[in-house]
């Protein structure tokens, strides 16, 4: 990891007739690291994307890729996989990851190799003279994923890189990715599935409503929330629990319990108090999850509306 | 450019590998020849055998109607110099279908009651007993005397026009000399009085060349505009179906993201004029080899074709081709760009491409006239200028600063569309569901 600064994203805007779908975004991806644009569905993730690879033009602000410089070469330097599949479907798969490759200035001598080798990896060797509409989405998923990775771009761009996919293939692709930083490359990938993006970033971008409102390495914004939080495992009836003194929020469910405790609260007294009345197999004080603190930022309005008997919320 | 290569080989070989591309561009000349061809032999073979009744009020045409079945009919249409020889299949199936049988009824007086029980038979309410009849021709008795008298045909098609011209003739012949001969000139004297000349088109070149034939200078004319514009057309909506395809199948993401629009929309464009070329010029070979072959048998009858068909003309053809296939083909890229479905595209095209075709429409008085101020502003107005500059340059010889300016201008109007449409194709082809506002619209031209 490197302080480079590979792409800088600053107080860009865009509206769509009426609708402001990004508004003064700024943020910044370094060399050698995952970041991820995290955000509910229609937060402005692709259209923040479309307009780091060119395709919309900001109505404001500025985006930089690899510092000033030429943009036209900028391009054969990163890598796309968009969020709806784009790929010919009469096209054989060998040829399309070909001229995929060919049209980001790599040429078929060289990237033949590397194809046969990526699919082989994705287990696709045998697709290989298929048309593409004779695949199914997940394996098209997969193509497509090839298809960004064959002129070896030192930027990859991923949106939504693992929808789609069956667990295998998600694990598979999330080993690959992390293969892939560790050779060097940076990847920007998009997601609104947090188990994942807890699992493979460095560095988080938390856009709601085209704004971002949580940004940095996740490490770090997950211990701004202190190390506040509990988690409990448990048999017996946990609904007292919200009601505890110490308890700011709670989200309480049928065998397990996320309380999120007032400053200067003490855990033991949490603790205490849960002893008596249920059967615990885990107490844990962590730092909250990363799904916490998305619903905290952007959702907490929307499920307490949609799903109150679930959610208890204690404010004192 | 290794860019547009890319897109360019990708166009063109995902086109000529079609199953469809195959086999229309073998298949095609075939078509059209059984297309000229059946009808022609269908017609020739209704014709066998043609049997008239002639009632002659005048009762004195006799003989000249004893004479037409024996006579050789091809001899009017061929002139005794260039007949093709006898044996020749053609000449003898021409011949077979020019001969006509004639019942010739002379009917002093009262031709409409004689003429009734042949027209009864003509349409069969005799019940079929006798022969069937193709028409009757009836001769007023006043034929001789009055200069107002008409001939009347009956048939059961009115469009049997081969025959009701040579029946017409024949009788005019015969009345001719009939009048003459009541002026004391004798039969033969009259004969020779009455032989028609016949007449051939002659073309000169400024080479002073002589070619021969002006209808068939007509005909090349018109093939060759069509083999001009029929392939753009195809290849044009190819072009449009193919940026609505990209933009349904969301390829248009990655190719924009990859490369300047210029680049993406010349690789497309040229990868399909390939194509068409490519068809084209395997229908040219395919019709060379064929016209060396029938030409070669012709050569050995002694007819030169080459004397009918200017090779210099190729050369234009292909100008020409190119041109109309840039200028049709980046009408057809906006559309597309901003249209979200092919239906779409073809209710926005539909009425620009009536204004492409007005040459196509006028062909027939452009082909008559080419030095005609008519011809001339349309081959000097870009939109029309390949299909009716090409005709112009098959049947005559436009001036060649004509020739220089219109290939000038049309190279101009290309750039200039080709620079715009590269802009809109740019704004368009990513403006899925919401057409982008005229301010948009500018932004882009300007930035994009």
């Amino acid at each position: 990891m490197s302080d480079e600064i590979l792409l800088k994203v600053e107080g860009v805007s865009k509206s769509f007739g009426p609708v402001r779908a990004v508004d003064e975004l700024s943020f910044a991806v370094r060399r050698g690291t995952i970041a991820g644009l995290l955000g509910r569905n229609g937060a402005g993730k692709t259209t923040t994307l479309r307009m780091i690879n060119g395709i919309f033009l900001p109505d404001a602000g500025a985006i930089e890729l690899f510092g000033a410089g030429d943009a036209a070469a900028a391009r054969d330097r990163v890598g796309y996989l968009p969020e709806e599949r784009g790929l010919y479907r009469k096209m054989k798969v060998i040829d399309q990851l070909l001229f995929l490759a060919e049209i980001k200035g790599c040429r078929p001598a060289e990237a033949r190799p590397r194809a046969e080798r990526w699919l082989e990896r994705f287990e696709l060797a045998d697709k290989k003279a298929a048309k593409l509409e004779a695949l199914s989405k997940g394996n098209q998923q997969k193509v497509q994923l090839i298809g960004a990775l064959l002129h070896q771009p030192e930027l990859l761009i991923l949106d939504e890189p693992t929808s789609g996919l069956d667990p295998v293939n998600a694990v598979l692709v999330r080993s690959i990715l992390k293969e892939l930083k560790a050779e060097g490359r940076t990847i920007l990938l998009s997601t609104h599935m947090m188990a994942e993006a807890e699992k493979l970033v460095d560095e988080i971008v938390l856009i709601h409503q085209g704004r971002a409102v949580l940004g940095g390495e996740l490490e770090e914004v997950r211990a701004s929330f202190g190390k506040n939080t509990v988690h409990l495992t448990f048999e017996g009836d946990g609904g007292f629990l919200a009601g505890l003194p110490e308890v700011a929020q709670a989200q309480v469910d049928t065998n397990v319990a996320e309380l999120r405790l007032a400053p200067g609260a003490d855990t033991q007294r949490v603790l205490a108090a849960a002893v008596p009345r249920l059967r615990l197999s885990r107490f844990e004080v962590a730092a909250p999850s990363l799904e916490e603190i998305f619903i905290d930022q952007v959702g907490a309005g929307t499920l307490a509306a949609v799903e109150a008997p679930r959610v208890v919320e204690a404010v004192r | 450019m290794s860019k547009i290569l890319a897109v360019f080989k990708r166009e063109y070989l995902e086109v000529v590998r079609k199953k469809s591309f195959i086999i229309m561009t073998l298949l095609l000349p075939f078509l059209m020849a059984a297309v000229m061809v059946i009808p022609a032999m269908l017609a020739m073979k209704g014709m066998e055998g043609k049997r008239v009744a002639v009632i002659d009020g005048t009762a004195r045409l006799g003989s000249a109607f004893a004479k037409v079945e024996g006579e050789d009919p091809t001899e009017e249409f061929f002139g005794s110099g260039e007949k093709p020889k006898p044996g020749a299949n053609a000449a003898e199936a021409a011949k077979r279908a020019f001969e006509m049988k004639i019942d010739y009824v002379a009917a002093p007086g009262d031709t409409k009651a004689a003429a009734q029980p042949y027209l009864d038979r003509l349409i069969g309410k005799d019940g079929g007993h006798a022969a069937k009849l193709d028409g009757v021709l009836v001769v007023p008795a006043d034929a001789f005397s009055n200069p107002d008298a008409k001939l009347l045909y009956y048939s059961r098609s009115a469009t049997d026009l081969i025959a009701q011209e040579r029946l017409g003739g024949i009788v005019n012949h015969a009345v001719s000399r009939g009048r003459l001969a009541a002026r004391g000139i004798d039969a033969a004297d009259a004969d020779r009085l009455l032989q028609r000349l016949r007449l051939e088109g002659v073309k000169i070149t400024k080479t002073g060349e002589e070619k021969k034939g002006g209808e068939l200078s007509f005909l090349v004319g018109f093939v060759f505009a069509a083999l001009l514009i029929f392939p753009n057309l195809i290849y044009g909506q190819e072009v449009m179906r193919g940026i609505v395809q990209e933009k349904t199948e969301r390829v248009v993401e990655i190719l924009i993201s990859s490369m300047p629009s210029m680049q993406l929309l010349s690789g497309k464009i040229l990868g399909l004029a390939a194509v068409g070329l490519t068809q084209v010029g395997v229908w040219m070979t395919m019709g060379g080899l064929m016209a060396l072959y029938t030409g070669g048998a012709a050569m050995l009858a002694g007819v030169n074709v080459f004397s009918y068909f200017n090779l210099g003309v190729l050369p234009w053809f292909f100008v020409f081709y190119l041109l109309g296939y840039l200028i049709y083909v980046c009408i057809y890229a906006i559309g597309g760009a901003i249209s979200n479905s092919e239906k779409e595209a073809q209710q926005v095209l539909g009425p620009l491409m009536m204004v492409a075709m007005i040459p196509w429409m006028l062909a027939f008085p452009i082909l008559q006239n080419p030095e005609s101020t008519l011809a001339t502003v349309l081959s000097l107005v870009p939109v029309f200028t390949p299909i009716t500059m090409f005709m112009r340059v098959i049947v005559s010889e436009p001036p060649a600063w004509q020739l220089a300016l219109s290939v000038a201008l049309a190279l101009g109007t290309i750039w200039a569309m080709f620079w715009m449409t590269a802009k809109i194709f740019r704004v368009g082809i990513l403006s899925y569901g919401k057409r982008p506002s005229l301010a948009e619209l500018v932004r882009w031209v300007r930035v994009a």
